[in-house]
């Protein structure tokens, strides 16, 4: 199904009511209208429209137009819906005959870009890609890393399935910038298996913005910025929602998620829930024990307009979760991998389901709460005043002796404050500058109740930083140029690791630069060609300064470098996308990226001696980074029905001081597609059958004293998705039934550190259904 | 963290002052510049960080060899006082006699701590979820488990190590955590089916004379 890119403000600019002849006699009004394509402005033949309160409906002929009479004055909701395209439903008020014009997304789904033509305020150069409300609700069981795996050149770095979090371009962790409603996720971001903490589900539009550094926001993004965004609520007086429902087979997993919203004169809200259980899931041969997981979400968005001027928004969002990890995953030392790589299945394993969550596990909380101002002033300039403040509370527990599992092994709690002003004005004709100020706080401290040294000290950091952002089109370029300073303060309390124990204190302090510039130019409505180049450095986190401990997933005692200096980026983006005849549509992106003062964490020649045993250790310490990618994507979309896609990421990661791979680096993979589309078959409307495979390469660039295990060789997954529609006088049912890994193929992720201990997930069946009213 | 504090205060007081002067529309941003503040004086005001009270932590193992037949007992001990990292381990070893059996006992301490927590009576307690296993590469040594947990099956607490010709090599002591107790091999003191964590893995140099 086709994306929809038909968010509000969109929305009302696409959606030109002009009014003709005046004469409203009651019950003789007549609307007229056109349907077409948002992006080339074609028309939409077969366009099924209906005016839900009147049961009048009409079909677009093949130029798009159609013809609705004998209608009351009044307000009505108008729903318009086409194949592989994402039903549309408007209020409108009639008083008298009326024209429309009304736009689809018919391309969506043979390009994952962004339809930017139309769209307000501020567009970018950068190059943007999106996740619409459909392909969330349609993906419910699916987390926030999981789903976005389905957009080119976003890999999942995974610990068992579950714990996942998403990889953009090569980097991931402290180098890529999440969003959460235009607020830098904080948290734990450090941790390979460590997810974020975001319910894709309460979001109506996730985007990935694969660009060179992220201007407008603080946070250290080095390049691609991923932003979980939910929607202004529609002007719409009645009670609206969706109610989505799944099922699984792999982790006999259930889900629930409902969101109801009303635009009131007093007061505009949203109110969304989910919740989510699965229990143990299955690889090819055997259950992978305690990989079960819950979650358990709210979120709550109010509106109010104090006046013509101001407009104020409050965003609160619960997110709460419990993860199992593999049993067998969990050991002691380097003895116990070993054994583990030897094993045809991992130890622990039962013949039977279990849904019980037992260490070792994962509790995390995440809270967040917004509020949002925005005074327009004249001239279309505007000020953004707004704060949030985050909690994130994540507590790890492990197999211990003495009833012990039942206290976490790592209990980290964290406080951050945000607060930012923006100002937006115009600069004569065509031409925008947005500047900002941001401050902040995170106070970061170990819960002493683990009994445990902790792996991350105490601390307290302060942010202070400022952009600024010029915009201009000219003719059918866009040129953009953006600059950006922060200012860090790094206040440390650890805890010293010989006797008797004691506090060590450390202030740093940083300064971090980044500039960007960016052009796009449309030679033709079929091609647009785009570059970005930027810089951007970084100042070392905590964990890589002070980090100190036994990771025993890893087996391996990691050690922060309290030296570090900041690292520096330099990167290139260059992106092609257009079309041959609107039959043959393509998106291609090189981008070439070098990191000056790389920190990664090295392998030490020391092996330290330990009562668990011998470890090796590992050192955070700087290197010169190259990585060199492109991600291509094409779309042969052979008639109205029949459609063909290919997809392929090629990534390169050289350490070019010591003349070796970088780790960690995804490898490369093939996606492809075909779908087939029928209007109707019985009582369904626009049934969908896509069967698609994905092809993941072997990851040769890796030596072999850089890991514990070879990376596994390459695999191939097929799937298949059967997708229907059923629209009903005042809501309509979407239905999904997906499979994937349907051979039930036994492989190993490069990227999934649970590769060392067992096979990755089975055959998994899934079917939902999603009710919009 | 004292300078933050006064900062915050002067903030504040300056957000203040300016309040008396405000704008209806700006009444938003002074509202939340001084809740941010407050917000950060309560937490940029903090303290020390709280020491975690180590009881799990094993600092020592000490294992007493003595000798049936009576005679002066050989102690090998292994002692890292300040746990991982910080100060290497400090291992002593001791020369056996050849052919001769001794009573083993395993002593678990943390000694991080005054007084010094045993550890051993942890690992009796829960004797059904943990093994001790001995590995020699001395030609000739042999020990054999002299204790059980709850189910009968033994624990290594209590061993009796008997020394066959002279001859060196080394003693690898460990101690799993949740073996699979009831699999083939592992009540005789093979660890290749036992599965479960590795708390402790020390090695002895031994001497045979």
């Amino acid at each position: 199904m086709c994306s929809k890119t038909v968010y509000a403000a969109l929305l009302t600019l696409l959606l030109c009511l002009s009014l003709l002849a005046a004469s409203g006699q009651p019950c003789h009004i007549h609307v007229r209208g056109r349907v077409q394509d948002v992006r080339t402005g074609l028309p939409i033949a077969d366009a099924n429209i209906w005016l839900e309160e009147t049961q009048i409906g009409a079909v677009s002929d093949s130029m798009g137009r159609f013809q609705l009479s004998g209608i009351c004055p009044g307000q009505y909701h108008l729903r318009v819906s086409h194949i592989g395209c994402e039903t549309l439903r408007l209020l409108i008020a009639l008083q008298k005959d009326t024209a429309l014009l009304v736009a689809l997304d018919h391309y969506s789904k043979v390009l994952e870009g962004v339809v930017v033509k139309g769209s307000a305020g501020p567009t970018t150069t950068q190059k943007l890609q999106l996740l619409s409300e459909q392909k969330i609700t349609e993906n419910a069981q699916l987390t926030l890393a999981n789903m976005l795996e389905a957009i080119t050149g976003v890999s999942v770095l995974r610990s068992g399935y579950g714990i996942a979090k998403p990889v953009v371009h090569g980097l991931y962790g402290n180098r890529l910038l999440i969003l959460n409603n235009g607020i830098p996720q904080s948290g734990q971001q450090w941790g390979n298996d460590h997810s974020p903490e975001i319910d894709p589900l309460a979001a109506q539009k996730i985007s990935v913005i694969k660009g060179v550094g992220a201007i407008a926001h603080p946070g250290g993004a080095l390049g691609s910025v991923i932003s979980v965004e939910s929607s202004r609520i529609a002007r719409e007086p009645h009670l609206h929602g969706r109610v989505t429902a799944y099922g699984e087979s792999n982790g006999r997993g259930l889900g629930l998620h409902a969101q109801v919203q009303q635009h009131q004169k007093a007061l505009a809200w949203r109110l969304s829930t989910t919740l989510k259980k699965n229990g143990d899931r299955q690889s090819a041969r055997y259950w992978l024990r305690n990989t079960g997981a819950e979650e358990v979400n709210l979120a709550l968005q109010l509106e109010k307009d104090f006046s013509n001027r101001w407009h104020s928004s409050l965003y609160f969002s619960s997110f709460n979760t419990k993860l199992g990890v593999l049993r067998g995953a969990h050991i002691g030392n380097l003895t116990d991998l070993e054994e583990a790589l030897q094993r045809k299945e991992p130890f622990f394993t039962e013949p039977n389901f279990s849904a019980r969550i037992e260490a070792p596990r994962q509790q995390v909380s995440h809270h967040l709460l917004k509020w949002r101002n925005r005074i327009t002033l004249q001239d279309g300039r505007y000020l953004d005043f707004n704060y949030a403040s985050q909690i994130n509370n994540r507590k790890e527990f492990d197999v211990r002796r003495g009833g012990r599992s039942d206290r976490p092994a790592l209990s980290l709690w964290q406080l951050s404050h945000w607060a930012n002003a923006e100002y937006d004005t115009r600069l004569g004709k065509g031409q925008h500058l947005r500047t900002g100020l941001q401050l902040i706080f995170t106070d970061n401290a170990n819960n002493p109740e683990t009994g445990i040294l902790p792996l991350i000290p105490d601390y307290f950091s302060a942010q202070a930083g400022a952009f600024a952002l010029w915009q201009k089109q000219h003719k059918h370029s866009l040129w953009e140029l953006g600059a950006r300073y922060d200012f860090i303060l790094q206040n440390v309390a650890a805890i010293s690791f010989t006797l008797p124990r004691e506090i060590l204190r450390y202030y740093n302090r940083f300064h971090n630069f980044s500039a960007s510039l960016g052009w796009n130019h449309h030679f033709s409505e079929a091609f647009k060609l785009g570059w970005n180049t930027g810089f951007a450095s970084r100042n070392p986190a905590i964990n890589e300064l002070y980090s100190n401990g036994l990771h025993q997933g890893v087996s391996g005692i990691e050690e922060g470098y309290p030296g570090l200096k900041p690292e520096f980026s330099l990167k290139n983006v260059i992106s092609v996308e257009g079309h041959l005849r609107k039959k043959l549509f393509f998106e291609a992106l090189g981008y070439a990226q070098r990191v000056a003062s790389y920190i990664y964490l090295a392998p030490q020649d020391e092996i330290r001696l330990t009562i668990r045993g011998a470890f090796p250790v590992f050192q955070y310490e700087q290197t010169d980074a190259l990585i060199l990618g492109c991600d291509a994507s094409t779309a042969w979309r052979a008639s109205e029905r029949f459609q063909l896609q290919v997809k392929y990421s090629f990534i390169y990661g050289q350490d070019v001081i010591h003349n070796q791979p970088l780790v960690f680096m995804p490898p490369n993979n093939l996606f492809g597609s075909i779908a087939y589309e029928v209007p109707r078959l019985g009582f369904l409307e626009q049934l969908e059958v896509e069967l698609f495979s994905r092809y993941v390469f072997r990851q040769h660039r890796l030596l072999p004293e850089q890991d514990f295990a070879p990376p596994p060789p390459s695999y191939n997954l097929l799937g298949m998705k059967i997708s229907a529609r059923r629209h009903l006088s005042h809501s309509h049912w979407n239905v999904y039934v997906k499979a994937d890994n349907l051979l039930n193929v036994a492989y190993r992720d490069y990227l999934n550190r649970q590769r060392y201990f067992a096979d990755d997930m089975g055959r998994n069946v899934s079917l939902g259904t999603v009710w919009v009213f | 963290m004292q300078h933050y504090c006064i900062l915050s205060v002067y903030l504040l007081k300056l957000l203040i002052k300016s309040f008396i002067r405000m704008k209806r529309f700006f009444l938003a941003s002074w509202l939340i510049a001084s809740l941010a503040t407050v917000l950060i004086l309560t937490t940029s005001c903090n303290r020390d960080p709280e020491l975690p009270n180590e009881e799990e932590l094993i600092t020592t193992l000490i294992y007493t060899l003595t000798p049936t037949a009576g005679g002066a007992p050989v102690v090998l001990s292994y002692r890292d006082l300040d746990g991982d990292g910080g100060n290497p381990p400090v291992i002593t070893t001791g020369n056996l006699t050849a052919n001769t059996t001794y009573n083993g006992t395993i002593v678990l301490l943390n000694e991080s701590k005054t007084p010094a927590e045993d550890i051993t009576a942890e690992v009796r307690a829960e004797g059904k979820a943990h093994q001790l296993f001995f590995r020699s590469t001395v030609s000739g040594m042999t020990i054999t488990y002299t204790d059980t947990d709850a189910d009968g099956r033994p624990i290594g607490l209590s061993t009796q190590l008997s020394t066959g010709a002279r001859g060196s090599g080394n003693l690898t002591i460990t101690l799993r955590h949740n073996p699979n107790k009831a699999a083939a091999g592992v009540a005789q003191g093979n660890i290749a089916n036992a599965g479960g964590e590795t708390d402790i893995e020390t090695t002895f140099d031994i001497n045979v004379q």
